[in-house]
């Protein structure tokens, strides 16, 4: 019997290291639940987003407004001049409908996201499962890429949804919702290259409504707005490992209505959140006057965020 | 070394290196937004069962509307503040102001007094004034006043000088609330108490001091009832043993209970957390989008649910356990304009939207055109409809006690303001085994000038071979798939029933199609309807439906694209019933229309003019 000992002495060293490592580990769970995420100091900066080199060979100046806004045009439209009031829409800009948001890269290709039909349309499921891109030189929009396991469906009619431009190396950061319904969160988050159109990384289990890239002084982040409650989240994007497989919960906004759809960094670690309703239906009200926006600083002294809802008149 | 000290140290070495990977995995808190979407599933939604008119007897209420009769009577309309709420410099600040034509501007419309409170008079804070103002109030005693109108569901704010006796400052802000007076808050708490739902949830009789509200009325400003143009509050019932609150919202422009939730009492359960319409929204969600729910009543047995774009639908019914339909819904409402001239100048090389909706243009002949779209009803999350539903399907017994109706209501969340839509889904059940399958419009869409065409899919279950059968001068059967506008008056003379569907084997087993001629006593024009009959496939209307066809093409209704000229003889027809409605905006002879007048009390009341349509299915021999 005596000879057992070392054996009972070695688990309970491993059952006592256990318990400590479970109980520190869960308590830091719940302190993380309860403590806003510190995602560190950051200020805005420069983008490396460039406008589509055609504008040049036009003559259409700089500045240019992106109009994705389906009140006037079909797809795309670029306005400029005084008060934007001139347009540049080609006919060809209509082909694959409406787009809903966007991103610029380096030389000025822009890559577009479809949007779903308010009356639905028999092409509109196909439409959204494809990313597009406005070529910066011969100013056409082509299909850039098929996502064939995007399938949009009467029960969530929203594919891809959502970009972001990686200035660091040149990817696409891509976020599709149509796996998902009301009892489960199946979003993927697509990590793409460009250059060779290949899917580098391909993250599982987040509806992203909007997607933003953030420098801070504790690394680098995706920024993620969710289509499914009121939380701004942050996933670690590691050089070489490639973005968590799970995101940290930033804030969360007092509305709980209110659906983060663009992340705009408006000040020294301030970020202004522009946020609609969204259900997951067509009714997606996205109009001004269903837009609210909230001002989120974050103070390093109080390792907390201060959420204020701002006036429509006055924001960005 | 001996073998037992060998294992040891395995042991030693797996558990930590097993205890280090465990640490270093992530902590799943991807799950977060995926955890509280079940929270959500777990929170428990009750929505108001009861008629709101019980209210009216509540003593807080009845006091405070007829406090506001009276008002009215004397052509006024504002409800000013008590006294008891008032320190001498707020009384003297409501004096002036209730004199004062700037900050009563927005009191009448037209010859209607519109419904006013003053909300509360409180000494400036000095965040609230302009520098002018800034500079007076150092020296002079200030307030601010806030009064809320219920009609526009607009603020307006004024800051008075009370020692000069001058209104410095008048600002309006339209679509905000502000916090509400103590009579309101009493009139809420009145409301919650006497709320036969907030009994059956505590399951007792709670009182005042049960009430955790003072907390909650600033908070609550921003929980929209019914898209945020009703002012509503939270009465909160709190259980600190069982960690839960149950939250009353009370709708204080309807005086009523909106809905009631049972919650955590956590951080993220906090009553901003609360509207109406996301609480319909779950509790629609979890009951009847996810779900069949099973109704056995007077013989009948009927499965419903409700769909992403097809309305409620109705399955494998039953009476008396003889089987009846298959399925019946409603998969679209056609909505098109129609416009006199025009449609040569037309510019359609650009796409329209009315209210967010692609619009679809369609030219006719000498200049006419038409323009409209299609709307899908459905489940309000997860779906590809604009009309969405409100409430849970309700049944309700029949006006004339001889059957119930099982219904739902499908609305945009801006009806009835224009180009809005309100839509119900009917299917009436009569105790002799006949049913009707029945749809209600309810405006107020665009304009006067609007064709309304439901597209009603029918599939009977009289036996597993029917056959269909319509009546010219003697039963002649339908042997291909074929459409026909549905006979009018002169079938409706020489035979009351046009058509019937029967079991392939016995041709006196089986139901008999009564067209609606408007003889069904419910204020109907008719239906003057077009039917199809097809042969049933799972991918012709079975499951889910996008949209069928066009809007706004008057000569074709959508079934067109299923009719191939297959053999229905013996086989499994589907009937696809549309009836075709023009609405009339006319004073006195409104029909499909909606719209929105100030009452005797000085609130909002919405007027409607429905029109229901749909046929009714009569058993050709008795159960």
């Amino acid at each position: 019997m005596k000879r057992l000992w070392p054996i009972a002495v070695a688990l309970a060293v491993v059952a006592g290291l256990a318990s400590f490592v479970i109980i520190a580990k869960q308590g830091q769970s719940q302190a993380s639940d309860v403590h806003a995420f510190n995602l560190g100091t950051f200020s805005p900066s420069r983008t490396c987003s460039r406008p589509p080199r055609f504008l040049r060979r036009m003559h259409i100046p700089q500045p240019v407004m992106i109009d994705l806004s389906q009140k006037h045009y079909t797809g795309v439209a670029l306005r400029y001049g005084k008060n934007f009031t001139q347009v540049l829409h080609p006919k060809q800009w209509e082909q694959y409908a409406h787009f809903s948001t966007y991103a610029l890269d380096t030389v000025g290709n822009l890559y577009l996201i479809p949007t779903p039909y308010i009356s639905i349309h028999p092409s509109t499921f196909t439409l959204q499962k494809k990313l597009f891109r406005l070529d910066t030189t011969t100013g056409k929009i082509k299909i850039f890429m098929d996502f064939e396991d995007v399938n949009p469906r009467a029960q969530n009619p929203y594919g891809l949804n959502a970009i972001a431009y990686d200035c660091d190396d040149h990817t696409l950061w891509v976020a599709a919702i149509d796996e998902s319904d009301y009892r489960h969160q199946r979003g993927v988050i697509y990590h793409i290259d460009p250059a060779n159109k290949r899917i580098v990384q391909r993250v599982e289990g987040f509806d992203a409504l909007t997607l933003r890239l953030i420098h801070t002084d504790r690394g680098k982040f995706l920024l993620a707005g969710s289509a499914r409650d009121n939380g701004l989240y942050a996933f670690d994007i590691t050089r070489g490992r490639g973005l968590a497989s799970a995101p940290h919960k930033v804030l969360e906004l007092p509305d709980p209505n209110a659906h983060i759809r663009k992340i705009h960094l408006s000040g020294r670690n301030q970020l202004e959140l522009q946020t609609i309703p969204f259900s997951y239906s067509l009714v997606a009200q996205a109009a001004k006057e269903d837009r609210t926006h909230f001002s989120a600083k974050w103070s390093p002294e109080k390792q907390d965020w201060q959420v204020v809802k701002i006036p429509n008149n006055t924001t960005h | 070394m001996t073998t037992e000290v060998k294992i040891s140290l395995g042991i030693l070495v797996a558990g930590t290196v097993g205890l280090a990977v465990y640490w270093f995995l992530p902590q799943h808190s991807a799950s977060q937004p995926a955890s509280s979407a079940k929270a959500v599933a777990s929170e428990e939604i009750i929505l108001p069962q009861y008629d709101p008119a019980t209210y009216r007897n509540v003593p807080e209420v009845q006091a405070y509307l007829s406090d506001l009769k009276k008002s009215i009577a004397q052509g006024e309309g504002f409800l000013p503040l008590d006294g008891s709420e008032l320190d001498a410099g707020g009384k003297k600040a409501q004096a002036l102001l209730l004199k004062d034509a700037a900050f009563l501007k927005d009191t009448r419309s037209g010859d209607k007094q519109m419904h006013n409170d003053m909300m509360r008079i409180v000494p400036a804070p000095v965040a609230s004034l302009d520098k002018a103002a800034q500079v007076i109030c150092r020296s002079h005693p200030c307030y601010q006043a806030e009064k809320y109108n219920f009609v526009t569901n607009a603020t307006t704010r004024a800051i008075v000088d009370t020692e000069a006796g001058k209104v410095l400052s008048v600002d309006y802000f339209p679509n905000a609330q502000p916090d509400i007076s103590y009579r309101l808050k009493k009139v809420a708490e009145a409301i919650a108490l006497n709320a036969p739902e907030v009994k059956e949830e505590l399951g007792r009789l709670p009182s005042r001091k049960d009430i955790t509200m003072a907390n909650v009325r600033g908070s609550m400003k921003e929980s929209p009832c019914e898209n945020t143009a009703h002012l509503c509050v939270a009465p909160t019932f709190a259980d600190h043993e069982k960690e839960r609150a149950l939250w009353a919202v009370i709708d204080l422009t309807q005086l009523r209970l909106a809905a009631a939730k049972w919650a955590g009492l956590g951080k993220t359960t906090t009553p901003a957390c609360i509207s109406e319409r996301s609480l319909e929204n779950r509790y629609i969600m979890e009951k009847y989008c996810q779900r069949d729910t099973i109704l056995e009543r007077d013989g009948w047995k009927i499965i419903y649910r409700l769909t992403a774009s097809d309305g409620l639908e109705i399955r494998d019914v039953q009476f008396h356990d003889k089987p009846v339909l298959h399925s019946a819904k409603i998969v679209d409402w056609h909505v098109a304009y129609q416009q006199e001239g025009g449609g040569e100048s037309l510019d359609t090389s650009t796409e329209t939207y009315i209210e967010g909706r692609r619009v679809e243009y369609v030219r006719g002949e000498g200049g006419r055109y038409a323009f409209g779209y299609n709307d899908a009803m459905g489940c309000p999350m997860f779906s590809t409809s604009v009309v969405l539903a409100f409430n849970g399907p309700q049944v309700r017994p029949l006006h004339d006690g001889n059957g119930f109706m099982l219904t739902q209501d499908f609305r945009n969340p801006k009806w009835p303001m224009a180009c809005n839509y309100r839509y119900e889904n009917r299917f009436e059940f009569y105790h002799d085994g006949s049913f009707r399958v029945v749809g209600v419009n309810k405006g107020r869409g665009c304009g006067d000038n609007a064709i309304y065409r439901p597209v009603m899919r029918i599939d009977m279950a009289v036996d597993a071979h029917e056959s269909f059968y319509a009546y010219d001068n003697g039963w002649k059967q339908w042997t291909q798939e074929g459409e026909e506008h549905v006979r009018g008056s002169e079938a409706k003379v020489k035979k009351k029933y046009p058509y019937k569907i029967t079991a392939a084997s016995d041709p006196k087993r089986g139901y008999y199609l009564e067209p609606n001629h408007g003889q069904f006593g419910d204020n109907s024009r008719g239906d003057n309807a077009h039917l199809f009959v097809t042969q049933f496939k799972e991918n012709e209307g079975d499951r889910d439906m996008l949209t069928l066809g066009s809007c706004c093409r008057l000569d074709q209704d959508g079934p067109e694209s299923y009719l191939n000229g297959e053999s229905i003889r013996n086989g499994h027809p589907v009937l696809w019933y549309i009836p075709r409605i023009r609405n009339d905006a006319r004073e006195g002879h409104e029909y499909c229309w909606a719209d929105t007048r100030i009452g005797e009390d000085g609130n909002p009341i919405i007027k409607i003019w429905p029109c229901t349509v749909g046929p009714r299915f009569t058993p050709i021999s008795s159960f």
